[in-house]
């Protein structure tokens, strides 16, 4: 059984269909690549399976259950965390707290704990920055957890959403453009951090990245969208050699050149 | 009396759609509430009476006096308060905050200046009043209603057949595309500015002469701003017909009712509407995007 | 001497609104123009149940407490659920503001317009700094739990919150709760130090004090805005300024705050030994903001 299956998933926002008719499944510990050209819907994508936007028609399922138009809380609670095209961190937390907010679920204490400020809330509070410090580890951020967040350098800012999103112990892990921005030094980085975390984790993983390197170093599986369509769905293989894709992205002229 | 509320509602809300307006044209560009219009609005109609009692110019005159001097406020009101946030590119709730402390420090200033006296403009319209179905109804009213109908089908026609025109509303749907193409962003900017003050003053003087004119006069203007919520911040017809909506069922309510409730019905009717249709009649779509 | 003592005590108190206003305003960033209400609804409870029920004065301010709070949730249930824009939520608390005063200056058993003389005095000042001192205690704990944190995402990036899990209108919600009861705790206080009340003192001008006071002293501090209240307070007392001189500046200070300083006088910082400490070695923790600019 697939963790995760979009059927026949239409979106519309007043006349303009962002995405149209996209059916593919996920299998658990597959890490898949959605590529296509800027503004074909794959974010859109993202925004219905997280729960952003409701779908208008179709259906997904997640682990069994369907989560069509459910709300983007209790999505994140049934296992899917994804991170932003245009990073979206607290700024003004810094980098450990950034963290350590999202690890809330796990806070055991009530209101009036808190406010009392309780042994057991310091013992939790001191659990949870454990456990914070863990994460930053594993994306290698331990040197700058006093810093606020927006005063990491670009690819930091994209790691330690990475690490946020972990924290949120996700089955799935949407990644949306993880790469943009980075040098080729930072890519590599990046991949061997992607597969680092899948491993650690457990995790299956949809990646929408326009670093075409990056997407056929990880994926080997690839589905295609294109004008809120999905073109085709292959092999890292069948799609660098299918025309369709070239057409796509490069345009008529190309291609056929 | 059905007919006669219904026609006093109808010419408020000509005056609420007027003052809507310059609401929803900032809005529309730069996506915040400028709490700061109500206080052009009251300057505006300070501007008017004083031209025409102390300077003793005619009423034609002083209206222009007036939307030639609340257009240049507001142009200063922009460029010494919140261009510094829009180069910034602050989060609008910066620019809301601003728009607030320009406005509390305004209207206090006519105060302590000016002082809290009431001034009504001298007789503009003999008290007479025209039978209208049995109806007893002002020309002032009367005058009132059409004059901002037809003002704010002159700023239809600027917005949707002028360059200029088509550049704030291109503007208005997406400002970084619109800076891409060539469109001067600070100039345009300005431009809309110019044109809320405008109608800031027309506003302000007929609200001068139905109500009076005193330093918090721009608590009617507030109820501008709901109707500009109501009929969908940042679009033009929708102001107007928030404006006639709320100009007449908050009459319906003083005449049927009690006066004593009415502002607190429009406030709570604000709430209830927004709830339900949370981008007004014909708002643009406000979902912040992902 | 007296003279002092009672600047003080309204210190105090007011410090007891503003800091929980900081919660809403400054730690969850939503703008509110009418929490005077607030401390309004907690005056007037408790001056009636002292004053016509004899209730004693500890059950009566908790007893504004929850008034505030239960109204507040009357106000925040249709608006924060609807995930109103800040602007609206503004509008609203300025209706609100506007209609408790329509309510108070109706009802017959708060005597309208007239207001309640004779409220025995039971705020001294020992009395509302020790409510001042607990109050600011209880909010750091709030800002330092997992409540505060949630709340600060919320600000910061309420669709990274969202997607995270956490919940916006119960985020709001708490914070709009906990500011309503801070207030009603003030007004209750206040109420019994000034022995009288009225709709009057309860205006537009109170809110902006307040409102002023958060954004001046720093949105997302706590002891900012405390040192705002406290300046608001004392200066013009000092200098012997009418009430309407005192809004001019308010106006004009939200104004420049915002054009030159938009985080406040205290940033997102709080006043404290090590604070000022670094700020004579700060240049640090700054480098790579600096390099980046470069």
């Amino acid at each position: 059984m697939p963790l995760l299956e979009l059927k026949n998933v239409t979106k519309a926002f007043g006349g303009i269909i962002a995405v149209k008719d996209v059916s593919f499944s996920v299998d658990s510990g597959e890490i898949i690549g959605l590529i296509g050209p800027n503004g074909a819907g794959k974010t859109t994508i993202f925004n219905l399976i997280t729960g952003v936007y409701k779908p208008t028609e179709g259906n997904i399922v997640f682990d069994g259950k369907d989560i069509t138009g459910a709300s983007p809380a209790s999505i994140v609670n049934a296992g899917i965390a994804r991170t932003f095209q245009n990073i979206r961190l607290f700024n003004k937390l810094s980098v450990l707290e950034n963290i350590r907010t999202v690890l809330y679920r796990e806070a055991d204490y009530g209101l009036g704990d808190a406010l009392l400020r309780t042994p057991k809330v310091t013992r939790i509070e001191k659990k949870l920055y454990d456990k914070s410090l863990e994460y930053l580890e594993v994306v290698g951020l331990t040197d700058f957890i006093k810093n606020r967040a927006d005063s990491l350098p670009y690819g930091l800012q994209r790691k330690l959403e990475i690490a946020r999103a972990l924290a949120l112990d996700p089955k799935l892990l949407l990644l949306d453009e993880p790469a943009a921005g980075m040098n080729p030094d930072e890519c590599v980085d990046l991949v061997e951090l992607i597969e680092k975390i899948k491993k650690t984790y457990d995790l299956t993983i949809i990646l929408i990245e326009h670093h075409m390197d990056v997407v056929m170093e990880l994926c080997p599986r690839i589905v295609v969208i294109n004008f809120g369509e999905m073109l085709m769905e292959g092999t890292t293989q069948e799609v660098q050699n299918d025309s369709r894709v070239l057409k796509a992205y490069l345009g008529e002229e190309y291609a056929n050149a | 009396m059905f007919l006669q509320t219904l026609i006093t509602g109808f010419s408020i809300g000509g005056i609420y759609a007027l003052m809507a307006v310059g609401y929803s044209l900032v809005f529309s560009i730069l996506n915040f509430s400028n709490f700061a219009h109500g206080t052009i609005i009251m300057l505006g109609a300070y501007i008017g009476y004083f031209l025409i009692s102390s300077f003793n110019l005619s009423f034609p005159l002083s209206l222009i006096g007036a939307v030639l001097g609340a257009a240049l406020l507001s142009l200063l009101n922009l460029r010494l308060a919140y261009n510094p946030l829009i180069n910034r590119r602050s989060p609008s709730l910066y620019l809301m905050i601003t728009a607030m402390g320009v406005s509390i420090f305004l209207e206090n200033m006519v105060y302590v200046t000016v002082g809290s006296h009431f001034y009504s403009f001298p007789e503009i319209f003999k008290q007479s009043t025209i039978k209208f179905f049995g109806s007893d109804i002002s020309p002032l009213d009367l005058a009132a209603l059409i004059f901002s109908l037809i003002s704010i089908y002159a700023l239809h026609i600027f917005l949707t057949k002028t360059k200029i025109g088509t550049a704030i509303r291109a503007a208005s749907y997406d400002m970084t595309t619109a800076s891409l193409n060539g469109v001067n962003m600070t100039k345009l900017i300005g431009i809309v500015f110019l044109l809320a003050g405008a109608f800031a003053g027309l506003a302000g003087v007929f609200l001068g002469v139905k109500y009076m004119v005193y330093p918090t006069m721009g608590w009617i203007t507030n109820k501008a701003y709901i109707a500009a919520v109501i009929g969908g911040l940042g679009s033009l017809p929708g102001a107007v017909i928030g404006g006639l909506i709320l100009g007449v069922l908050e009459t319906f309510v003083s005449v049927y009712i009690s006066s004593t409730i009415r502002d607190v019905f429009s406030f709570s009717m604000v709430i209830i509407f927004l709830v339900i249709q949370p981008a007004g009649l014909l708002g643009k779509y406000l979902e912040e995007k992902v | 001497m007296d003279y002092i003592y009672g600047v003080m005590a309204v210190i105090c108190i007011e410090i007891i609104a503003t800091v929980g206003l900081s919660v809403f305003t400054g730690f969850t960033g939503l703008f509110s123009l009418g929490h005077a209400a607030f401390m309004a609804i907690g005056a007037y409870t408790s001056a009636i149940l002292t004053y016509f029920y004899h209730v004693p004065f500890v059950l009566a301010l908790l007893s504004g407490m929850l008034m505030s709070g239960l109204i507040s949730i009357i106000l925040g249930f249709p608006t924060l659920r609807a995930k109103l824009r800040g602007d609206y939520f503004a509008i609203a608390t300025l209706g609100f503001g506007e209609a408790m005063r329509v309510i108070l200056e109706n009802l017959s058993i708060t005597q309208g317009a007239r207001g309640l003389p004779g409220i025995k005095h039971y705020t001294t000042l020992p009395v509302a700094a020790i409510f001042a001192v607990v109050v600011v205690w209880l909010t750091k704990n709030f800002i330092l739990s997992k409540f505060g944190r949630n709340a600060i995402a919320v600000r910061e990036d309420a669709v990274a919150a969202e997607m995270a899990g956490i919940d916006l209108f119960k985020v709001r919600m708490l914070s709009l709760i906990y500011s309503a009861m801070c207030g009603g705790l003030a007004g209750g206080l206040f109420a019994h130090y000034l022995n009288f009340i009225q709709p009057a003192m309860f205006t537009s001008v109170l809110s902006t004090q307040l409102t002023s006071a958060v954004v001046a002293g720093g949105m997302g501090s706590i002891t900012g805005p405390i040192l705002a209240i406290a300046l608001f307070i004392a200066v013009p007392e000092v200098l012997r300024v009418a009430n309407m001189w005192r809004l001019v500046a308010y106006g004009l200070i939200l104004v420049l705050i915002m054009i030159f300083r938009p985080s406040g006088i205290m940033g997102y910082h709080e006043l404290s030994f090590e604070w000022i400490g670094n700020l004579f070695r700060k240049k640090n923790c700054n480098k790579i903001a600096d390099k980046r600019r470069t």
